[in-house]
This record gives structure tokens, sequence and C-alpha cells, in this order.
């Protein structure tokens, strides 16, 4: 087995260069999935036997709440790489899925408010899921926040990973709290060992949803980190070839 | 299509839900390509700036 594919990951002019030619390939699939989704969610799957349509509202909730997760275990991925490796595209990386992320906890937390309102009666409770996904946006702030703070990119990067990897701990919190603790929410029933328990054609449409905005992510991913790649070569003599037209 | 509409008389809650999630979806979008075209202004600006014997130099 050959280290090379990991190294050539290191270089900023391949990365960069991969990373153009790769967009495509993960934004299009994406787009069509995530229109599918749509259609088999809102139009095709049946309605629920309690929550009528109302449980519709899971297909714009739950892509949301994987994507706050899967991002941001990507972000503290990348990060610790970058502080163990010293990879300057990793922190790129890193860097790349903190705005990503905070988007789309924040719309998370929103759409989980207007679902929550005529199934549970409330808004908001100060649940332990609820309030672990808050603190998941206030990482994501703080992690914007710090690196903001410095004007040495370095600095920033390293401050920010450390961060990053520190607030993982919330990931599982948030994912087994349903279990943990008495929740008002309802327990997960794709994410969990063993069978899912939901009916095919409601489950189809919600792995569509999974499937396209793991996708989504990574081609939007591939985009920002082109930049934040170029932000960090300061010297290359490369970046006169991808910048001149 | 009115039925579709009043989602069981969920729509108060679903439709904004639904708007809330794409806006999210469609602004990632505009901003990492903005993100980016800044990025790229950014770094022709330099090397037009430093040319290329000074970029060189910086490596050094």
């Amino acid at each position: 087995m050959t280290w090379t594919w990991f190294h050539r990951l290191g270089s900023p002019p391949h990365v960069y260069r991969l990373a153009e030619r790769l967009t495509p390939w993960f934004a299009w699939p994406a787009g069509l999935l995530i229109v599918g989704a749509l259609y088999g969610g809102l139009v095709l799957a049946p309605p629920d036997y309690q929550q009528g349509d109302g449980f519709r509202i899971m297909y714009a909730h739950v892509p949301c709440a994987w994507m706050s997760l899967m991002v941001y275990v990507t972000m503290a991925t990348a990060s610790a790489v970058g502080l163990i490796w010293r990879m300057k595209v990793a922190y790129a990386v890193a860097a790349s899925c903190a705005p990503i992320g905070a988007s789309f906890t924040a719309a998370t937390l929103m759409t989980g408010m207007l679902w929550g309102r005529p199934m549970w009666g409330t808004y908001w409770e100060w649940d332990p899921l609820l309030t672990s996904e808050l603190l998941l946006l206030f990482l994501y702030l703080g992690y914007l926040g710090l690196r903001s703070s410095f004007d040495d990119m370095q600095r920033a990067d390293r401050a920010s990973a450390v961060l990053a990897v520190v607030g993982v701990v919330n990931v599982p919190i948030i994912h087994f709290s349903v279990y943990w603790w008495n929740s008002l929410h309802q327990a997960p029933s794709v994410m969990k060992l063993g069978a899912p328990t939901i009916a095919l054609p409601m489950l189809i449409p919600l792995l569509m949803m999974f499937l396209g905005f793991t996708l989504y992510f990574i081609a939007i991913l591939l985009v920002r980190l082109r930049g934040e790649v170029l932000r960090r070569e300061r010297s290359a003599s490369w970046i006169r070839e991808v910048v001149t037209p | 299509m009115t039925a579709f509409l009043r989602m069981g008389g969920y729509a108060q809650y679903l439709w904004p839900a639904y708007g809330i999630a794409f806006t999210v979806v469609i602004l990632n979008v505009i901003w990492a390509r903005r993100m980016l075209a800044r990025a790229r202004a950014e770094a022709r600006r330099r090397v037009a700036v430093h040319g290329e014997f000074a970029l060189r130099g910086e490596q050094a």
C-alpha cells in the first residue's frame, strides 16, 4: 500500500485542481437526488397515522440535522489531521466547513421549532437534545469568531482547530440524548442499530435526502476549499496559473 | 392542488420549514461561489502587484 495519494492531498495545487474537477460530479447528482426526494416526501409518501401530513416536515428538518452533525464531524476530523500532521490543506477543509455547518444548525433549530409547535404544543423546550443542538450552533459561531480574532492565518488555524476537536464531545451527546434522558423529541427511526422503524415509502425519500445532502455538502466544501487554499498560499507560483485567465 | 398546499392543516408550519431549509441550501451555494470569487480576485491582485520575481523571493 502506498501513501502517495495521502501526500498528494497535502499539495495545494493538486487539491485545488482536483476540487475544481470533482465539484460537478457531486453537485449534479445532489441536485437530482434532492428534487426526487422532495417529490417522494411531499407527494408519494402516505400521511403518518399519528402526525398526518405534519410528519412531512421531517424531509426538511432531518437533512438539516444530518448536515449539522456530519459537517461538525468533518470539521473536527480535518482539524485533528491539521494539528497532528501540520497539514495546511486539512486546516483549509476545517475552515470551509464552519459557515456551512453553522447555517444548517440554525436551519435545524428553526425547522425543529416549526415541527415542535403542532406536535408538542411548544416551539422550544430546554430539552437535552434541543439544548445540545443549540450548543452546537454556539460551537460553530465560537469557531468562526475565534478565527476572525486572529490576523495570522496559521495561528487562527491552530487555535480554532483545538476548539473544534474539543467540541466534538457534543456530537454523541446530541445523538444519544433521546435515549439517555426523557426527551420530548422522538427517538431516531433510521440512524440506529437494527432495522429502521419507518415504512418504506416514507424511508426512501429520507434516504435520498441523506445521500443528496451528503453529496451537496461535498460539492459546497470543494468550492470553499479552493478559496481557502488560495488564501493560504501567499507566494506559490502555481497561483498565477490558476487565477490568470 | 389546494389540498396539497393545505397539507392536512399543517401548512402554516410545513411550508415555512421547507422555506427555511431550502433558503439555507441556496444561500450556501451563493456564499461558497462568492467566497471563491473573492479569494481568486485577491490572489490575482497579489500576482499582479508582486509579479513572478517577488513571488519567488517570498518563497525563499
